[in-house]
């Protein structure tokens, strides 16, 4: 048993470094295993692998290892971390982020607790009798002896009228509605379609207090999970994305599905295209 | 049985942790003491769900057995499942999700766990617990005398919940490490 368990690691090494998959020969129910092996199994494990933090079995090295956080170990952990089958991440721009995050002077590595990444999760609600997609934005908060999520924004189509604003001058409260102790409100509300021209400019609507009304109003019901992916700012000069691949193979599990070089100045801009702000 | 095991896994996490009173953080050295505990918990999971999915298993066994999977889970734990067929995730609580494989009655089950785990490092909840997440892969082969065949590879991915608890043994107090099943994601993905 020790031995098949033995000839499984080699096989998943082989997966791992690249350059001895040539030599890879998997039959039957070893080809599972050593898929299994490969996979980027949780996002902890993304984390460890992207900060060479743990060896090909999964065991843990900490500070006191001589491999915790090695270069060489990062390279050839990094080189499979991303989502083979996308090619719109060029293999040029794949090397000049590795080498970017292992430079031996200055490396940089990903931090769990730290700000600047969070997760997007796709929901399905049954917002009143109907199947509707909400998209919840998610980040990790302190709170007294630990750490949880929250969401922190949401978007969905159904409440993209809601947050229209209507900017065209129309309709308005004269100045001197107070002496008529806004009596003209009245006609101003009557109509739903125009109630936002009465607001005051700087007004912005808030998909999340609207998801929140609606769920303890109860005509929003959560049904299921439809897709979580990630969105990780914490490298400067860069913006990756991590997604989940649940398929044959050894490229599967946890993998940087995007990857952009984008100026820390513009990430804000980003962010907003992530969040459906920019429409 | 069931009291003794509890027993004998207190003093395990006490003979290796030791003196944990008055420390928060877990050492690398108490992390894997409560990992093996953890997959201990994970294991005995596995031997219920092969003996509850066998139609061999008499009823009223199956039943003492679920009873005893109960056990391992934090109360209002649930099974979130998915498959490659579908976007969902079905979500059943414990007991829904044992019944619903006993209701499967194959004659013959065979449930293989992979030599693959994967622990996640222990994270801390605003209320002092902290909480894990163990990675395994099980093989499941279901087999009836009529020719019906299921088979699929599922991963699990366990919530464990890691709290410190204190028991009185002969008047003295000890406190201890104790380690609870929480949410379990299945994902089926090969068939």
């Amino acid at each position: 048993m020790k031995l098949l368990n033995r000839s499984f690691l080699v096989l998943c090494l082989t997966i791992v470094f690249p350059t001895l998959y040539a030599q890879a020969q998997i039959v039957g129910d070893m080809d599972d295993e050593s898929r299994l092996y490969a996979e980027t199994k949780q996002v902890n494990q993304f984390f460890r692998r992207f900060n060479g933090e743990e060896d090909e079995k999964g065991e843990r090295y900490y500070a006191r290892d001589k491999e915790y956080r090695d270069p060489k170990l990062r390279k050839k952990y990094i080189s499979i971390l991303f989502d083979a089958s996308n090619r719109n991440i060029k293999d040029e721009l794949k090397s000049q982020f590795t080498e970017h995050v292992t430079n031996k002077t200055n490396p940089i590595t990903l931090d769990f607790h730290g700000d600047n990444w969070f997760s997007q999760v796709t929901t399905t609600f049954n917002y009143k009798g109907r199947d509707r997609t909400f998209i919840l934005f998610m980040k990790l908060e302190q709170e007294k002896l630990g750490y949880k999520w929250v969401i922190y924004k949401v978007y969905s189509d159904v409440f993209r009228d809601y947050m229209k604003k209507d900017t065209s001058l129309g309709k308005f409260l004269h100045p001197l509605s107070h002496e008529l102790d806004f009596m003209n409100l009245r006609k101003a509300l009557d109509d739903a379609s125009t109630a936002t021209q009465f607001t005051i400019k700087d007004y912005r609507p808030d998909y999340l207090t609207l998801f929140l009304y609606e769920i303890k109003n109860g005509n929003l019901k959560f049904k299921t999970i439809q897709n979580v992916k990630f969105h990780f700012f914490q490298v400067n000069g860069w913006y990756f994305e991590l997604s989940e691949f649940n398929r044959a193979g050894y490229n599967t599990g946890w993998l940087i599905s995007d990857l952009i070089k984008v100026a820390d100045k513009d990430k804000d801009l980003l962010r907003k295209y992530i969040y459906y702000e920019d429409q | 049985m069931h009291k003794s095991k509890f027993i004998i896994a207190a003093c395990f996490c006490l003979f290796i942790i030791g003196g944990v009173s008055a420390q928060d953080n877990i050492s690398p050295e108490r992390k894997q003491a409560i990992d093996s505990l953890a997959l201990e918990k994970v294991r005995d999971l596995s031997k219920y769900i092969s003996i509850i999915g066998n139609k061999q298993t008499p009823f009223s066994e199956a039943n003492r057995v679920m009873d005893r999977a109960e056990e391992l889970f934090a109360e209002g734990s649930e099974m979130g499942v998915s498959s490659l067929n579908s976007k969902e995730i079905n979500y059943y609580k414990v007991r829904q999700y044992f019944e619903r494989l006993m209701a499967l009655n194959y004659d013959r089950v065979n449930i293989k766990w992979y030599n693959i785990h994967y622990i996640s490092d222990l994270e801390r909840q605003p209320d002092g617990r902290y909480v894990g997440v163990v990675t395994i892969y099980q093989r499941f082969e279901g087999t009836s005398d009529d020719g019906m065949s299921y088979k699929d590879t599922t991963k699990k991915d366990i919530t464990i919940y890691v709290e410190r608890k204190k028991t009185q043994i002969q008047g003295r107090t000890i406190e201890f490490w104790d380690v609870l099943l929480g949410d379990i994601r299945v994902t089926e993905t090969t068939t």
